[in-house]
Formats: C-alpha cells, sequence, structure tokens
C-alpha cells in the first residue's frame, strides 16, 4: 500500500475522484486556518505569524511539493532493535547558534522529534538547555517555512537551480570567480568552514562576508569559569543572557551563588544600562549608560592601580576593593556590545587580578569574513555580480544606512538560503529552502574545540537542502548527499577505515567527539592600553542602545510562535517591543507608560511605545532589535531602522518627540511587579550578616492533623538564589505537554496559557531595585482550594499527592481557578490549540492530551514522565529513584534551580532542601500546605556598601 | 351573598379577562414588544456566537474567570426574589395587599429565573456536558462533587424554578376557567380550557385550591431565604479576598429582596398607568413596597458597613487591601456607584412624598436597580481583579458580547412580560373576586 494512499484519497468513479481533486484545490486555497472570523479576538494575526504562506503550507503538506517516496508500508519481520512503538528513542546531535556549538539530545517518537533536551557530555550545554534550544523544535515544524526553490519569486525546482549555477561556472573559472560574494552568519560548522575556504581557493577572486545582527565578534572574545570564582563585576556583559556560553555560564554561576558556600558565595557587581538577567542577579548593579562605561572603566583600572583615587566614588571603592582583596578568584568581564577599548581594559585589569587563564581565557577569534558594509560597498560598486547568502536576513537585520535592499537590487545573481521566505528571500532572484538542524547532516566545534555530529531526526519536511549541500553544488559535487559531505570531511581525521568507522558511530552515539587532541589556541598577549577619550561620555543629550531581543535576538526567531509568546525578562512583554527608559528619565521628559514617540537619531526616525523600567540607566533609551518584521505582521517595530553601520549598538544624539497617538496597551503578562508586602519572594542578604544567617523560626505549626504522604510522594523545590529568570522553564513545558499559543490579542485580555510562569518582582527604590525572579508552576496544594470547588470533581488528588486535572471530565466552570490563591491554572477560552495543520500533529508529545475548548488545564508535574519512570520500577520491582523522573521545566533549567523528587524519601535533594533553613512556602498563611515550595533568595551584598 | 358582590365581581372578571381578550393590540404594545424581542433576537446572536467560538468570546480572562455571566446570575436570581415574597411570605402573613401584584410579580419571579438560568449554562466552557452537574446514574459510578457549592446552586436554582411554577401554575387556572367563559372565539377557549385543567368552580375545586396554595406558599416561602442563600454560599465558601465572609447569606436575601422590589417597582408603575389600573394597584401597593425596599436597603447598607469593618478588624492584608482596592482603586467608580444607590438614593424612601409618586418612585427603583448590578460586579469581578499574588493581578473589559448577552437577557424578559400580559390575566381576579366578597371593597 502506498505511504500517502489515505481512506480520503480513495476514489471509485472518475467523477469522483475529479471532485476529490476539486475538494483538494479547495482547502488548497482555502487552507485550514488561512482565515478566521474578523472580530477583535480574533487569531488572525497570529495564525498569519505561524502560518503566513499556509496555503502554500497545506499545498506542499497535502500534495504535491513534499518528497514522498513511494515506499511500501510492510510490517517488521523482524523488530529494529531499540524499536519498540509508543516508547521513545534518544539521539545527540547538535545545535549551532550565533556560531556556538550546543549539544543536544532529541526525543523522537515513532520518527517524528518531538521533544530537546541538553546533551550531558557536551561541554557546553551539560544536559541543560536554553529558550532558543527549546523553541527550535517549532521552527522544525512551523507550517510558514520556506517550501520551494523559487526564481523571482514563482516557484522552481532544484535541478533548475543547479542548471543555472552550473551555467555559471566556466565564468567563474575563467575570472577567478570575479563577482562572487558568499553572505553568512557566524560559521561554527568545521566543514562549511572548509567548503568556504575550498571555495575560495578554488575562486581566488571570490569573497567571504560575515553578517551577525545578533552575535557580534567580541573584540576579545573569551570563555569563562565562574564556578571557582569569589567576585564577579560585569562591563556590559550579560554572560547569562542568550549567545554564547550562556548555558554553561549560568550553570557555573548558579553553583558557586549557593547560600550554602556561606562566605565563599560570588559576589557580582554589575555596570549596565538595562537590567539584563546578569544585572538581576547581580547584588551591586550600578545603571550607567554605555557611553559612560569606558570612563567608568578608566575610572575602575585606574583605581585598582592606586586605590586611593578612588574616594570620590565610594561604589567604586568599595568594588575595587573587592576585586583586589580576591585576586585570583575575582574577575572582570567587558560586554559584547562594548568597543574595544573596554575590552583592553578588563583584560589589562584580569592580568592584573591574575584572572587569566583561571577565571577567564582569551581565545583568538574563529575564522571572520569580511564586514557586511564591505559587502554594501562592492554590491554599489557593481563589483558583485553573484551573491550567495547561506542564512541569515540581511535586507531586514542590516543597519538602515547600507539600505542592503537598494544594492542587493544591483547584484544581478542574488541566491538566498534560508528556512522562511523572508524579506531577503522576496528581493533575491532565488531562494533556496534550508534545512532544519533536526532535517541534515552537519557538524560543530565546542568551546573547548570538540567535535559533534549533528545528525537527521527526520527526512527534510520541505524540499530543503542544507548549506552543505549548496556549496557543494557550487563546488561542483552534485551528487554529494549531506551525509557524504559530512564523512568525506570526518574520515581524514581518523588514521584507518576502521578506526574511522568506529570512531564515527561512538560520536554519533554519543553525540561529541573525543576530547580535542588540542584546545583551540589562546591569544597571546594583552593588547596595548586603549587611547583616546570617548566623546560621546560628555554628551549631554539621550544615548539610543540597541541590543538583540532577549528571544527573538535579530528577528531570526520572529516566526517562532513560542518565543514571541514567552514573557520577555523583566517586562513579561509578549510579542512586541518598547522604548526601555529610566523611571527619573521618563519624569524628566514627562513620559508615561505607553506613550507613543517620534525616537529621530541621526537622519532617521521611528515611533515606538515607552516602558518605564525600574533600574534603567538614565538618559538612554534602549531598543531591542528583531520585531516588526514585515511578513511577521504586528508585532513591534524594527529597530534597525536606527541602527547605523558605524556604531550598530547605538550612540548619542537621540531626541524624542512626543506623537499624537494615545497610550499603547502592551500585550504583558504580568501588570503588577511590586509584591505589596506580600512577600512572594522572600530576601534574605548574607553579605549583611557577615557570611552567617539567621532567619526567623518556621512557623508551620497547624492545629489540624498532618496529610498522610504515601510514597513516592512527589513534590519541587526552586531555590531562588540560582533561577536567573531565562523563561527555559516555560518553553520546555510548552514543549512537553503540547501547549498552546494563544496569539496578541488573547494575552492582553490575559489568556496566556503557559503553565509555567516565571514572575518578576522589583523591591527597593525605582532607581536601584533589587529584581527577583519566582518560577511559579503548580504548587499540587495536600489542601488545594481547587478540588473543593470544582462540581464534577475534575480536579482531584492522586495516591502520589499530585493535583490532576481529568480533561474529559472539566465542563468548565473555571471555580478553580478563581479559587487558586496561586492562580496557575489556564483554561481555554477559545479553540487555542491549532489541530488543522498537519505538521504541527507530528511535534506534539504523544503522552499529553491535546486539550479542546473549554477545558481547565495546569502543570501536572510532567505525570507522563512520572508514570513512564514507574513503569519502569515496577518491571524491575523497586521504587522510583531519587533524580529518575525529572520535569521539563527542571530538566531545561541551565542552573539546576529546580529540584523533583520524592519528599518521604529520607535520602532525596528535595527532602534535604526541605530541611534548608531558606525553605518556604509561597502563601503558607492559606495552609494549602503546597508541595511545591521555594529556597529565599539570598543576595550577597558587600557589607562595607549602603 | 349580596349582588351588588356578584356584581362586583363580574365585573372584575370582565375588566381583567377583557384587557387580554377584548383589547385590541395596540401601537404601544406592538412598539415595546418589538423592542424587546429584537433584544431577544440579540440574545439569540449572542449566543449562537458564544456556542461557535466559546465562551472567550466575553472579556473573562485569568484571574478573572466569572465575568458578566455570573454577575447577571446573581442579579437575575435576585430579582425574582420579591415575586416569591410578595406571594408566599405575604399571602402567609395575611397581607392582603398583596392580592393585586402577586400574580404579576410571580411571573416576573419565573421570567427572571428563567433569564438567571441561562447564565450558568451559558457560562460553562463546555455546556453541552451541563449534565455531569447532575447525579444521573453513569457507568463510571461518578456523580457531582458534593462539597461544590456550584452542585448546591443547581438544586437550589432548579428547585425555585419549580417552585415557583407550580404556585403561579396553580393560583393561574381558576383565572384561566375565567378566560376561558369569557372568551368569544372556539379555539381561544379551547386553549384557556386546556390550562385550566377542567376547572368548574366546585366548591370542592376551591377547597382544594387554597390548600394547594398553602401548602406551595409554605414550601416557597423558605426557599426565599434558601436559594439566594446557596447562591451567596458560591462566594463563600471560596478563599478569594471579598468573597470569603460569613455575612454573605443574609447580606445576600436581603439585596435580592431589595433589588426584586425594586424591578417590580420598574414594571408596575408604568403598567398601571398604561391600563388604567390606578385603583386597583394603588399608592398603597407603592408606598408599601417602597418601605420593604427601604428596610432590605437598610439590611444591604448594614452588610456592607460590616464587611467593610471587618477588613479593618481583622488585620488582614488581603481584606484590607481589597476594601482599599474598591474605595481608591481602578475600577473604584463601581464602589462609589453602589454605595450612591444603593445607600444614599435608597434614603429618600423615608419620605413619604417619594413612596407615593410613581415618578419618583420609578427613578429610586431604576437607580437601585443600577445600584444592585454594580454590587454584584463589585464582588464578583473587582474582588478576582486583585487576589494574593500581585503577578496575577489583571482586569477586566466586558466585551461587546459581553454587554449582548446582559441586554438580550433583558430583551428575554422583557418578550416573556409584554406576552404575559397580553396572554394572561396579570391580576389575580379570583383573589380580587375574594376580597371583594369578602371585605366589600378592595382595600385602597
Amino acid at each position: 500500500m502506498n505511504a500517502n494512499l489515505t481512506s480520503s484519497s480513495q476514489w471509485r468513479t472518475l467523477d469522483e475522484f475529479a471532485s476529490q481533486q476539486q475538494q483538494r484545490e479547495r482547502e488548497a486555497e482555502f487552507a485550514a486556518g488561512a482565515f478566521e472570523w474578523p472580530d477583535d479576538l480574533s487569531r488572525r494575526r497570529f495564525i498569519k505569524l505561524m502560518a503566513g504562506t499556509l496555503a502554500m503550507a497545506a499545498a506542499g503538506a497535502g500534495t504535491s511539493c513534499t518528497r514522498q517516496p513511494a515506499e511500501e508500508i510492510v510490517p517488521y519481520v523482524r523488530q529494529p532493535e531499540d524499536l519498540m512503538p509508543g516508547r521513545p528513542q534518544y539521539f545527540a546531535t547538535s545545535a549551532e547558534m550565533g556560531g556556538e556549538a550546543y549539544g543536544i539530545l532529541v526525543r523522537s517518537d515513532s520518527g517524528r522529534p518531538t521533544k530537546i533536551e541538553g546533551n550531558p557530555d557536551h561541554p557546553a550545554t551539560a544536559g541543560r538547555s536554553s529558550v532558543h534550544l527549546q523553541a527550535a523544535l517549532l521552527t522544525l515544524y512551523d507550517p510558514a517555512r520556506s517550501h520551494n526553490v523559487r526564481h523571482k519569486g514563482a516557484e522552481s525546482t532544484w535541478e533548475d537551480l543547479l542548471g543555472t549555477t552550473t551555467g555559471m561556472t566556466p565564468r567563474w573559472k575563467s575570472t577567478g570567480g570575479t563577482g562572487l560574494r558568499i553572505l553568512t552568519r557566524r560559521v561554527n560548522s568545521p566543514t562549511l568552514q572548509e567548503q568556504i575556504s575550498r571555495l575560495l581557493s578554488q575562486y581566488p577572486q571570490a569573497r567571504w562576508h560575515e553578517h551577525d545582527a545578533a552575535f557580534p565578534a567580541a573584540a576579545q572574545p573569551y570563555t569563562l569559569h565562574l564556578e571557582k570564582a569569589r567576585v564577579i563585576l560585569s562591563l556590559d556583559a550579560d554572560f547569562l543572557g542568550p549567545g554564547g556560553l550562556h548555558v554553561r555560564n549560568a550553570a557555573d554561576f548558579a553553583r558557586a551563588r549557593q547560600p550554602s558556600l556561606l562566605g565563599s558565595m560570588v559576589r557580582l557587581y554589575a555596570v549596565e544600562s538595562m537590567p539584563t538577567m546578569t544585572g538581576t542577579m547581580a547584588d551591586h548593579r550600578l545603571p550607567l549608560r554605555p557611553g559612560k562605561i569606558l570612563q567608568f572603566a578608566r575610572q575602575l583600572q585606574g583605581a585598582l592601580a592606586s586605590p586611593e583615587a578612588a574616594v570620590k566614588n565610594p561604589w567604586l571603592a568599595a568594588a575595587v576593593k573587592d576585586l583586589t582583596e580576591h585576586r585570583e578568584a575575582s574577575v572582570v568581564i567587558a560586554g559584547e556590545h562594548q568597543p574595544p577599548d573596554v575590552h583592553a581594559i578588563a583584560r589589562a585589569i584580569n592580568e592584573s587580578l591574575s584572572a587569566v587563564g583561571t577565571l577567564i581565557e582569551y581565545t583568538t577569534p574563529q575564522p571572520q569574513g569580511g564586514s557586511l558594509a564591505e559587502l554594501v560597498r562592492a554590491m554599489n560598486d557593481g563589483a558583485v555580480e553573484s551573491l550567495i547568502i547561506l542564512g541569515g536576513n540581511p535586507v531586514y537585520d542590516s543597519p538602515a544606512d547600507l539600505d542592503f535592499s537598494k544594492a542587493l537590487a544591483r547584484v544581478p545573481f542574488s541566491l538566498h538560503q534560508g528556512l522562511y521566505h523572508d524579506e531577503t528571500a522576496a528581493l533575491c532572484t532565488w531562494h533556496v529552502p534550508e534545512t532544519h538542524f533536526l532535517e541534515m547532516w552537519s557538524d560543530t566545534r565546542a568551546f573547548d574545540g570538540s567535535l559533534g555530529i549533528v545528525q537527521p531526526l527526520i527526512a527534510p519536511l520541505y524540499s530543503g537542502r542544507s548549506a552543505h549541500e549548496l556549496l557543494a553544488a557550487l563546488l561542483g559535487e552534485y551528487q554529494l548527499s549531506g551525509y557524504d559531505i559530512i564523512r568525506n570531511a570526518w574520515r581524514p581525521r581518523y588514521a584507518t577505515a576502521e578506526t574511522f568507522e568506529a570512531a564515527w558511530r561512538k560520536t554519533l552515539h554519543d553525540g561529541t567527539g573525543p576530547a580535542p587532541q588540542q584546545r583551540p589556541p589562546l591569544a597571546a598577549s594583552a593588547p596595548a592600553t586603549a587611547d583616546g577619550a570617548s566623546p560621546s561620555a560628555q554628551d549631554a543629550s539621550l544615548e539610543l542602545v540597541l541590543r538583540p531581543d532577549p528571544h527573538l535576538l535579530d528577528g531570526r526567531w520572529a516566526e517562532n510562535a513560542w518565543l514571541q509568546e514567552l514573557p520577555k525578562p523583566l517586562t513579561k512583554l509578549t510579542w512586541e517591543n518598547a522604548a526601555h527608559i529610566s523611571p527619573a528619565t521618563a519624569a524628566r521628559l514627562g513620559l508615561v507608560q505607553g506613550a507613543m514617540m517620534e525616537l529621530a537619531y541621526r537622519d532617521r526616525s521611528l515611533t515606538a511605545p515607552v516602558w518605564i523600567l525600574p533600574g534603567h540607566a538614565d538618559d538612554c533609551v534602549t531598543l531591542h532589535l528583531g520585531h516588526g518584521r514585515a511578513n511577521t505582521e504586528g508585532s513591534g517595530f524594527n529597530a534597525f531602522l536606527l541602527q547605523t553601520s558605524d556604531a550598530p549598538w547605538g550612540g548619542t544624539g537621540l531626541t524624542l518627540r512626543r506623537t499624537k497617538r494615545g497610550p499603547h496597551i502592551f500585550s504583558t503578562t504580568q501588570e503588577h511587579q511590586r509584591m505589596e508586602g506580600r512577600d512572594p519572594v522572600h530576601l534574605a542578604d548574607i553579605g549583611k550578616m557577615g557570611g552567617q544567617y539567621e532567619l526567623p523560626p518556621r512557623e508551620d505549626e497547624t492545629l489540624y492533623p498532618p496529610v498522610e504522604k504515601k510514597r513516592p510522594a512527589w513534590g519541587m523545590v526552586i531555590n531562588l538564589s540560582s533561577c536567573i529568570g531565562c523563561s527555559a522553564c516555560t518553553v520546555a513545558c510548552q514543549a512537553e505537554n503540547n501547549i498552546p499559543v494563544v496569539g496578541r490579542e488573547q494575552v492582553l485580555r490575559g489568556r496566556e496559557m503557559h503553565w509555567m510562569r516565571v514572575d518578576t518582582y522589583y523591591a527597593g527604590p525605582p532607581e536601584k531595585p533589587a529584581i527577583l525572579h519566582q518560577p511559579v508552576p503548580c504548587m499540587h496544594c495536600e489542601n488545594a482550594p481547587c478540588e473543593v470547588v470544582c462540581p464534577v470533581a475534575a480536579t482531584v488528588h492522586d495516591h502520589e499527592g499530585l493535583n490532576l486535572m481529568v480533561y474529559n471530565r472539566c465542563i468548565g466552570t473555571r471555580y478553580c481557578s478563581n479559587n487558586c490563591p496561586y492562580k496557575v491554572r489556564r483554561f481555554n477560552f477559545l479553540a487555542y490549540e491549532d489541530i488543522r495543520s498537519p505538521q504541527l500533529a507530528l511535534m506534539r508529545n504523544p503522552s499529553v492530551s491535546v486539550r479542546m475548548r473549554g477545558v481547565m488545564e495546569k502543570c501536572t508535574y510532567c505525570t507522563q514522565r512520572i508514570s513512564a519512570a514507574r513503569i519502569e520500577a515496577e518491571k524491575e520491582s523497586r521504587p522510583i529513584r531519587d533524580g529518575e523522573v525529572t520535569p521539563a521545566c527542571a530538566q531545561a533549567c541551565p542552573t539546576a534551580a529546580i529540584t523533583f523528587g520524592d519528599l518521604e524519601d529520607p535520602q532525596s535533594r528535595v527532602h534535604a532542601l526541605r530541611k534548608s533553613p531558606h525553605h518556604y512556602a509561597l502563601l503558607a498563611e492559606l495552609n494549602t500546605r503546597p508541595r511545591t515550595t521555594y529556597l529565599s533568595r539570598v543576595q550577597n551584598s558587600n557589607p562595607e556598601m549602603a | 351573598m349580596e349582588s351588588s358582590a356578584a356584581e362586583k365581581c363580574d365585573e372584575i372578571s370582565n375588566r381583567i379577562s377583557g384587557l387580554v381578550l377584548r383589547e385590541p393590540l395596540r401601537r404601544g404594545w406592538l412598539g415595546g414588544f418589538a423592542l424587546a424581542f429584537a433584544f431577544l433576537m440579540l440574545l439569540n446572536a449572542a449566543i449562537l456566537w458564544l456556542l461557535i467560538r466559546g465562551v472567550g468570546v466575553w472579556g473573562v480572562n485569568v484571574p478573572v474567570a466569572w465575568g458578566f455571566a455570573i454577575v447577571n446570575f446573581v442579579w437575575w436570581v435576585g430579582i425574582g426574589h420579591a415575586g416569591t415574597f410578595i406571594s408566599a411570605i405575604l399571602l402567609l402573613l395575611h397581607q392582603q395587599w398583596r392580592t393585586s401584584i402577586n400574580r404579576f410579580t410571580e411571573a416576573m419571579t419565573i421570567f427572571a429565573v428563567a433569564c438567571a438560568g441561562l447564565f450558568p449554562l451559558l457560562h460553562l466552557g463546555r455546556p453541552w456536558v451541563f449534565y455531569f452537574l447532575l447525579p444521573y446514574p453513569d457507568t463510571m459510578d461518578l456523580w457531582p462533587q458534593w462539597r461544590s457549592p456550584l452542585v448546591w446552586d443547581v438544586f437550589a436554582v432548579t428547585t425555585y424554578l419549580i417552585v415557583s411554577l407550580l404556585f403561579w401554575f396553580i393560583g393561574l387556572m381558576p383565572d384561566l376557567a375565567v378566560m376561558r367563559d369569557h372568551a368569544k372565539r372556539l379555539w381561544v377557549r379551547r386553549l384557556y380550557g386546556i390550562g385550566a385543567l377542567g376547572w368548574r368552580n366546585s366548591a370542592r375545586h376551591w377547597n382544594r385550591h387554597e390548600t394547594a396554595c398553602l401548602l406551595l406558599a409554605g414550601l416557597a416561602t423558605p426557599l426565599v431565604l434558601s436559594v439566594h442563600s446557596v447562591v451567596s454560599l458560591d462566594f463563600s465558601v471560596a478563599i478569594v479576598p471579598g468573597w470569603h465572609s460569613t455575612i454573605f447569606p443574609p447580606y445576600f436575601v436581603a439585596g435580592a429582596i431589595f433589588s426584586g422590589f425594586a424591578m417590580v417597582l420598574t414594571l408596575l408603575i408604568p403598567v398601571r398607568a398604561i391600563y388604567g389600573l390606578r385603583d386597583v394597584i394603588t399608592e398603597r401597593h407603592l408606598d408599601n413596597a417602597a418601605k420593604v425596599m427601604l428596610s432590605t436597603g437598610l439590611i444591604v447598607a448594614l452588610g456592607y458597613a460590616t464587611e467593610h469593618w471587618m477588613s479593618w478588624y481583622s488585620d488582614d492584608l488581603y481584606e484590607g487591601f481589597l476594601v482599599h482596592n474598591r474605595m481608591a482603586g481602578a475600577a473604584s467608580g463601581v464602589w462609589w456607584l453602589v454605595m450612591i444607590c444603593n445607600v444614599g438614593v435608597a434614603q429618600a424612601l423615608w419620605f413619604r412624598r417619594v413612596r407615593t409618586s410613581p415618578v419618583l418612585l420609578f427613578i429610586t427603583a431604576c437607580l437601585i436597580q443600577v445600584g444592585m448590578w454594580s454590587e454584584r460586579y463589585l464582588i464578583v469581578i473587582t474582588s478576582l481583579e486583585r487576589d494574593f499574588l500581585p503577578s496575577s493581578w489583571a482586569d477586566f473589559h466586558a466585551t461587546f458580547w459581553d454587554w449582548a448577552t446582559l441586554a438580550g437577557s433583558m430583551g428575554l424578559f422583557f418578550t416573556l412580560l409584554f406576552l404575559f400580559i397580553r396572554l394572561l390575566p396579570m391580576i389575580a381576579i379570583h383573589e380580587m373576586r375574594k376580597e371583594t366578597v369578602q371585605e366589600g371593597e378592595p382595600q385602597p
């Protein structure tokens, strides 16, 4: 039987066949979800965003465009080893972002990748992951991905493209590739680097350019080892934020940040403009606009050289004293958006603190192509005849003064390869769909030099090609598949064919290759001390600060609805961005939250709503890039319109003008961020207690009889000292539990569906607030208020203490949500789950029900994972071991802030954590007896500072 | 029996049945009916849209998972209470003045409960499985969860509807017989005859009828107190600040009668003017109804005072914040509206001039109804907007469909009422006759 012969495609008469054909055409034209009720509640925009080209998606998925091999479906005669229907398998592979490799394990259910986790054996992830790694799954299945090779917008084929490029090869050969340019983002894959250099050597006149709007190459690239750090000073460095080795840094930092370390707990000073995740974890945070950071760095350097120089500035004096007292355990980190001078100063300080080599290692930059500005200059000069864009979207994400689209119009042959038919694809003569990293063969190099293989978990869903395949075609190796390319590239790394085969298989299995023979070279010597005063530091006007969006980065994730709807750190904004400004500056300019302002910078301007952000530095405005994409309608503004190529991260000279538009309503998921005297986050400061801590005696006495707990009694402890507020838990939960996306309008109505949320609170004065994160899943209360009020017993307790939702029984009175003091219950007010896109059906976790409209849902502690572990344990007649069950949130958390286990097991980690003096229950006074509890947020401030 | 009494009885029968049988269709009635019917169609559209899209067409969200539907439910159930109060409690207390208005107010009760009954069903996420709320024998041996006040609600409201309907119908039977006897056309006679269930005015009929009425009045009387007490437990049982309060049952019952009498006056004042019934529904009725409103209004005001005092006296962080938020927070307008209408305006009823002036009384009654609806909004919605964790706080914004459903439910109510006025005797003929016979004249 043919693989795609389903009952609906069977026909008996020719008339019936014809009518089915018409039906199919209608479906292709009016695809599911392509039009919606035009009403203010409509999910139209969201659907557009998820599936801008859904009509093509349906056509592609339903009929002709996918490569559907004519295969026989026959039952297994012999069951393949390890393949058990209904039991997931895990495969190791690697993901790459911003030139960095992340080792991952991918769960595969019946051949469909359904969840991404960190690979415990990989140095960059160590079993942990990040929002982007989690959300990459949705991109794989996104119906809006590009499906076809296109030539001038019309559908074409790979073979047509090959015909064109083959026709051009003789000329390239004769001219040495004059006029041939390649533009990439930061390249990590060693094989791709090899291919590029082969192409460049084949065509000596060809040039390679690199443009990565989210991950600029730092002036002095470094690797951090923070586990042993005692004092860290960050100069606008968000080492816990997206990109780079953030997963590893976060894990190291959290290990150094435990209150149980008492006096040796790390202390963090942060100097930055807009509060980053790093800044929120700081004990002392100095809001400073970026232009003044160089000046500050100089003062710091001066004060370190002669401590009396810093007496004027008590903050600086105390920080300097702390740094010098902890020589060899203190480090100064400069941010990637800072100018080379700041990096040079930081490096000089680190060398004087003897931190280099232990806490921080400076590395040589990866081989790098020419800049985008050079390319645009050549394009405008007419020197570029053929431009190959491998990934990337420069029409959108390049500085406005370059006017890339105008330059692109002068290039006769332009080829764009990308996951989406984006702004650049629309303007290029050719477009080739790119394969997702879960669909292709490739390789990666981790920061320590260890190699990993990227292996496909699924055949390409659309007619995509990998960058390797495209480059091979340009090199004339048409016949090579991605598999051959990578195998061929790896073969020379091993001595003989036998050792190769075994080593290849082992690397494929482990996800990471043998330890590197040699680490990547470290940078040799410290560069000269920076010179020249920065003029911007004295400028009195407002400073523009451009930064990649924490979730969308430079817009490369803008099509990903999980990331669009994931509340951003601090503001909890979804689907849009804002012009962030400090309370003092807002007061000085007379601005209110949501005021629509025209931002004029140099000779360009754009209109953006103001968000007054406590803790933001005065006299500057931070804009996040990545929003306002043309084909992802209605979400924010495009800050690239203010970007200039000479100062891509902003500069002084920004002016604000009022517009006539009324105040903007932000789609935020948390409108109130003060604690209102309720102290949901307990805050302690061991720094002020001289390294010791004494906490008020805990009051968990009750007059009621204790609740009898049967083993296993599942419980969770969340360590607020570790949580950096990155929201990886939220996306991991969304991926694991088939949680739908609701769209901006529904978020505005307060109907987001995340089972796990990360609350942010401010404490203290608005100009210098303590910024606190609190992940809130279901508390699984022993005296659950939701259970008594449900009229149909749709929410009940099970024997292991889980508070369950029985979706089939729920009639949707929503009484449980009203009575939940933690408000962790989520209701399907409308039919949120997209059950019509066939691709999304492949993505879902088969162990978790898809909820229909009108039922309540909430965190289950990943009950499907508990069941799987229970089955395994029962087969072996043993209790479930501690650590055998890890909910998705805990597994994703880069800092291991979430611990899950059996409360009644005296050996379990949760049992021990519950004994901690920092342990507390949220709203304990309500006597709900929650199973999810917290460890206080513990700060380690410098007692010498106010 | 004096002949004049018999003549008067005939005159009453003729006059009241004539309102239905001989009165021509007037333009005013047609216009009013058309308007009400248009709103009923709006309700239909709103319900259809709700069933197509889901409960998300309303403004409900998390944390405010209960919105207009519950506000409207409590408000309509409350309005119904006046009818039962008049027909049952006043009957047992031998308050003869009730006679001329009890039929009308009983009808009002049934229509109000019908409107109220819609809302809990529509408000469900999956209304098609509403029967999970009922204790029916199912194969999984599942019963409702008896600890939930919503289950108590189901029983309280359905009992109330059934008893009210029975009470109304039993009272209506002799009058349907009068209609049958006065009707000219055969099919009209037949129709009323079916409703009269073969009533022949025999002494035995009257005897049984009297007993049945008394028994049902005895049954209905506790319902006046129990239904709204149970409804109030939906809130009292929950832990939400602003809901979790033991004074709710008496305070809700008083509020129900308060708003019910306001509705009675809102309806009776125009009806008696239009149909020339000033001699039947006299100023004494208005005065008495206003006195009931004044006294229940004072109980409600005492409830408010107690609630606010307790929030201070308890020294509870959440309760204290709640009261502060209601008085000065984002939705403080609602609190002030409630206080002005229910506490302020109601004090006008101390004055006899207001109580006997139909225009002033009508305005007062309308304001009190607005106030009582707002009070339910205050309790249901503003409490949910600010509960325990500030991170979850969010505001409720009603959508077009929220308002359409509220307006549509009024459309349903008035459509039924207009039909009632045209099709059934709106004043109890037999009771009026009885009074005439017993006391010579209906009391002024």
